[in-house]
């Protein structure tokens, strides 16, 4: 039988996607399937599981936690990665190289060590009770660790890039002809700001305060070392059920709460804000 | 922005400068905090010493998971350079919808908190074996380098000019030979710079490392993680500042090798 032209090259795409589809099928779809099955297959009937985590409000309070958490991160991000990116706008040559690798560095070097880095700094005897000791600003050592302060810390150093990223690459489009004409027609630099400017910026901080939002919701590393037992996120709690308490179907249930929080914000999120126009502005 | 604000300007570019100090210098507390004499670390060392590099180089079991750490990246990464490299050609070829679907497939590992797809892949791995070996470890890792190949690829196919294809067909190349020489040295950079990502991505993943890691097999971030989790030991500051070295030397080699592309 003679292939004709077209059906060849159908053919050599398939081949080519084989693998990497026959990959992530067996260790990504599989393996997410299973989960699935095994958070509705309890003894109790096929939702229990799911009934437990929100019948509990034990169980409420760490996805209460983790909900705060994330947006108090995601508000404290934009409100620093805003002027940031505004910066990087104004810099040139060296010094907005050296700002641009200053963003990016931070998300090369992994989340442990920059998370190690905050304990180091943070606890009771380190260099900033010192600083703030020996300045006289407190009284005695504060106690940064092993509670929300040095979740938002930590998790806040880790996330910001996700925000400045999106937000500088939405200001680098705008027509600074726009200001001009503001100014122009007798506009302060404050009603020019927050009628032309920030209008303007919105999508890059929409999209901004979505990535860090999102991945704020799933973040471990960090909360498991700078948090304590009191203040548990989702992600912590799921690592507890798999490898202390051995409950494979609540931690299957609360892995497919926390997915479904996540897919739902996420098809909130695409119907105002252009994520994927911001990403290849990248 | 045409500010007639002195003040403001100011105000706004010193909160700039301080965000990116905070970004940049905190990560260099491990630095001090290795160069410890003492048993507890003290930033800036009382006494300076290189005592627990010597410790951390003495130690097998320290030793054998930056071995296991090589390893795993270099697996993950071949795979990964491999496999998605031809998925991007793949993708290429596709139109519309399909496109669309396919890439969101190989992108949602990026996307589902690490945590979720860490706690399945533990699951099935119990019963495929595939738990505290370096195969399981590296199917882990190439999940999150997947994308980064596959993206990156993409980007560098997007400036091959068809007609470039249709050119060389047309003068009788045969369709291996068109790759090997039309479009394998335009993809070449998204290569490079998937394959340097994939390599950064594997050294320093965690959250389905220590899920997946065993006995047998334990790499630099899983070992860190066990210790962290009991002492704050200087030796983690060691391993803390050799995976910087590692990761910003592999980043120096692909920009010096992109620049060289480019001119």
């Amino acid at each position: 039988m003679v292939l004709t032209a077209a059906r060849r090259g159908h053919l050599v795409t398939a081949a080519l996607l084989l693998p990497a589809l026959l990959f992530l099928a067996v260790c990504f779809v599989v393996p997410m399937a299973v989960l699935f099955k095994l958070s509705v297959t309890a003894e109790e009937g096929p939702l229990s599981a799911y009934g437990e985590i929100l019948g509990n409000w034990v169980y409420l309070r760490v996805f209460w936690n983790t909900l705060v958490v994330a947006v108090v991160v995601t508000a404290i991000s934009v409100v620093l990665a805003y002027p940031t990116a505004h910066l990087l706008t104004r810099l040139k040559g060296w010094a907005l190289t050296l700002a641009v690798y200053g963003v990016l560095f931070p998300l090369w070097i992994s989340v442990l060590i920059r998370t190690f880095s905050w304990i180091l700094l943070l606890e009771k005897n380190g260099p900033v009770n010192r600083v703030l000791v020996g300045a006289g600003l407190v009284d005695g050592p504060v106690q940064f660790l092993f509670n929300n302060t040095g979740v938002l810390i930590g998790m806040v150093h880790v996330l910001l890039p996700y925000a400045i990223l999106p937000i500088y690459a939405n200001m680098l489009r705008i027509d600074l002809r726009l200001l001009l004409a503001s100014d122009g027609l007798a506009a302060s630099p404050w009603m020019t700001f927050r009628r032309v400017y920030l209008p303007l910026t919105m999508p890059g901080v929409g999209a901004g305060a979505v990535f860090v939002f999102l991945l704020s919701l799933g973040f471990f590393i960090t909360p498991a070392l700078l948090g304590g037992i009191s203040n548990l996120t989702v992600a912590m709690l799921i690592e507890l059920m798999v490898n202390e308490r051995l409950v494979w179907s609540l931690a299957a249930a609360a892995s497919f709460l926390l997915l479904a929080a996540i897919a739902a914000l996420l098809a909130l999120a695409t119907r105002f804000v252009p994520l994927g126009a911001v990403l290849e502005a990248r | 922005m045409e500010t007639r604000g002195i003040g403001f300007r100011l105000a706004v570019h010193g909160l700039g400068s301080a965000v990116l100090a905070f970004l940049i210098l905190p990560i260099f507390a491990v630095v001090p905090a290795s160069f410890n004499h003492g048993t507890f670390i003290r930033i800036p060392p009382e006494r300076w010493s290189l005592r627990w590099y010597g410790r951390f180089f003495a130690d097998s079991e320290w030793l054998s998971s930056l071995a296991t750490s090589l390893e795993v990246a270099a697996i993950a990464t071949v795979l990964s350079v491999a496999i998605g490299t031809a998925a991007a050609l793949g993708l290429a070829r596709l139109g519309g919808q399909l496109r669309a679907a396919l890439t969101g497939l190989i992108v949602a590992p990026m996307i589902v908190p690490v945590i979720v797809t860490a706690v399945s892949l533990y699951y099935v791995g119990r019963y495929w074996g595939l738990t505290g070996t370096l195969l399981g470890l590296a199917v882990a890792h190439v999940l999150m380098c997947l994308p980064f190949v596959v993206l990156n690829v993409g980007v560098s196919l997007r400036s091959l000019d068809p007609s470039w294809l249709r050119a060389a067909e047309g003068l009788g190349a045969s369709p291996v030979r068109v790759f090997l020489t039309v479009t394998l040295p335009t993809i070449l950079p998204g290569l490079f710079g998937g394959a340097v990502f994939s390599l950064i991505t594997s050294f320093d993943e965690v959250v389905m490392s220590i899920f997946l890691a065993g006995v047998g097999a334990k790499t630099l971030p899983v070992k860190m993680w066990e210790t962290v989790r009991l002492e704050f030991s200087p030796v983690l500051s060691v391993a803390s500042c050799l995976l910087i070295v590692l990761t910003v030397a592999l980043f120096a080699l692909f920009r010096l090798a992109s620049r060289r592309e480019a001119s």
